[in-house]
């Protein structure tokens, strides 16, 4: 043997695979390019792909949404171009709180829209995450969406921040009851049930197999807790599929306005948003989005030892994940 | 029955086409990121190769212009990128080499009989193989590394690392000569070539 093939082996040997999470160096280069000056003229489809991608974004405009302010003090830094936005889902019902006046976040996601604004990316921040609040969650170390129990979307923002070191441009909360007319105003959304469903508390009843949902059937879907592993993580991957699924339905039929405006009226109430973010805000950032698929995915995690209920983000992974979204 | 003629569109027109539409350029990375993912792993591991890649595209994209056309193949050319930008991490790589001297890893022998002699030779080469490797100066390393890891010629070695074609094979001889001279003293049953 030469060393010629003993170096051609020891090179293999070496050998690693591209990983999946490769795609995001292929929008780091696009996202480096410089922006077009001027606005792109919006299309409904765009704003319509922007409107599922952003689940219940849009509904900010008018003047019946409650807004919070930006948080204060230290923040991490402005990246130019990039826009992040926080987005919870609530699971107070409407109109009864049973939860007494806390809301719970239910769905923590974060919407990272990169400069050039094709390449979306959805983080699931799992709600069980044992993280150290901020003070107005009450400084200590507890689940992430304490935040949100004690200092609403505000305190949420905050903690998100200070965890992922993202600037986070907007927030936006809504409640599931929106996220139901929503489905609904879109005539529905069609997924695949792996296993058939009979869920005494919600009283959703499924068969197995490809299907559309209504909106009633599709909150109640996202929000199974004995299905699957029963996991927080496998419910994220439900309500990941169902954006997913609702990103599709929008795009097939919100290219008529008669049905967009419909969408819009049907959750414009339903959500909090910060105050600079309206229609119009969200309209920009829809111009460059069309036709684009957002990628979803989930802060790496692993079982928090005292308490095998809850998880903890592992790192450097977490880190690693927030960084390529800088 | 004729097949259909199968054109390609070669990486020169694709580079052509992101003067005017950038987004043109996302090609390129479909077709190589993958093959540079490996190469670069090889040299660094796999915690610096992601972003290696990552760098390698962009700064790939931003020289765009500077691309000479009259090449179709743009492998070369991003090796080069890629290989600069590895310099930056010469720490690791030789982190690397360190490590393959001192771990053994398990061997794949192809005759069981003699696996216990041919477990401690091709350790023992390993051994040398990095030793010889960390020792390289860094041009000669990129040159033999080009060529043997990467599946570039000559010529393209010579384009990658923009010089000229004697230089390559100088620099490729005194690499094989220096590893085949370790190799040699680590191998005891290796006849002199």
């Amino acid at each position: 043997m030469d060393e010629m093939t003993m170096l051609r082996d020891l090179g293999r040997e070496l050998e690693h695979e591209p990983p999946p999470t490769l795609v995001r160096q292929r929008r780091r280069m696009l996202g480096a390019r410089r922006r077009r000056i001027g606005w792109l003229p919006v299309s409904l489809a765009a704003a319509a792909t922007a409107v599922a991608i952003l689940v219940p974004v849009l509904l900010a405009g008018g003047g019946t949404a409650t807004r919070v302010r930006e948080p204060e003090g230290v923040r991490p830094a402005v990246v130019a171009g990039a826009v992040n936005i926080l987005v919870v889902g609530s699971d107070s019902q409407a109109g009864t709180p049973r939860l007494g006046k806390g809301e719970r976040g239910d769905a923590l996601l974060l919407v990272h829209v990169p400069e050039d604004r094709k390449a979306v990316t959805v983080v699931s921040i799992p709600r069980d995450s044992m993280v150290k609040l901020p003070a107005c969650g009450g400084g200590r170390l507890d689940m992430i969406n304490a935040a949100y129990d004690r200092g609403g979307l505000r305190c949420t923002w905050t903690t998100v921040e200070q965890l992922t070191g993202l600037r986070i441009h907007h927030a936006v909360a809504f409640d599931f009851s929106g996220f139901e007319a929503m489905v609904d105003a879109l005539g529905g959304v069609e997924i695949t049930v792996p296993k058939p469903v009979d869920d005494p508390r919600s009283k959703l009843r499924l068969d197995k197999g490809r299907q559309t949902l209504t909106g009633r059937q599709a909150v109640a879907w996202a929000r199974l807790r004995d299905y699957g592993d029963g996991s927080d993580l496998h419910r994220i991957r439900r309500q990941q599929q169902l954006m997913a699924a609702m990103a599709r339905k929008a795009r097939q039929t919100l290219s008529d306005p008669a049905r967009l405006r419909d969408f819009v009226a049907a959750v414009r109430r339903q959500v909090t948003t910060d105050e600079g973010f309206d229609l119009e805000t969200m309209y920009g950032l829809a111009a460059g989005m069309g036709g684009s698929t957002p990628t979803f995915v989930t802060v790496p995690v692993r079982q928090y030892s005292p308490d095998p209920h809850r998880v903890e983000w592992l790192q450097p992974d977490a880190a690693r994940l927030f960084k390529t979204l800088k | 029955m004729t097949a259909p003629p199968i054109t390609r569109v070669e990486d020169s027109d694709i580079v052509r086409r992101s003067l005017t539409e950038p987004e043109a350029f996302a090609t390129l990375f479909d077709r190589y990121s993958g093959m540079i993912y490996r190469y670069v792993s090889r040299r660094v591991g796999p915690e610096h190769a992601e972003d290696l890649v990552g760098e390698t595209f962009m700064v790939a994209f931003s020289r765009r212009r500077h691309y000479d056309l009259n090449y179709p193949d743009a492998r070369p050319w991003l090796f080069g990128i890629a290989t600069k930008l590895l310099s930056r991490h010469h720490r690791s790589e030789a982190a690397r080499y360190r490590a393959l001297q001192r771990s053994p890893v398990e061997e794949h022998v192809e005759f069981p009989a003699d696996a216990v002699a041919a477990g401690v030779t091709a350790q023992a080469a390993r051994k040398a193989l990095a030793e010889a490797l960390a020792a390289l100066s860094k041009r000669d390393r990129d040159a033999l590394l080009l060529y043997a890891w990467s599946g570039l010629t000559y010529e393209e070695v010579a384009r990658a690392l923009d010089i000229p074609l004697g230089t390559v094979r100088s620099r490729l001889n005194r690499a094989r000569r220096k590893l085949r001279a370790e190799l040699g003293g680590a191998d005891p049953m290796r006849e002199e070539a």
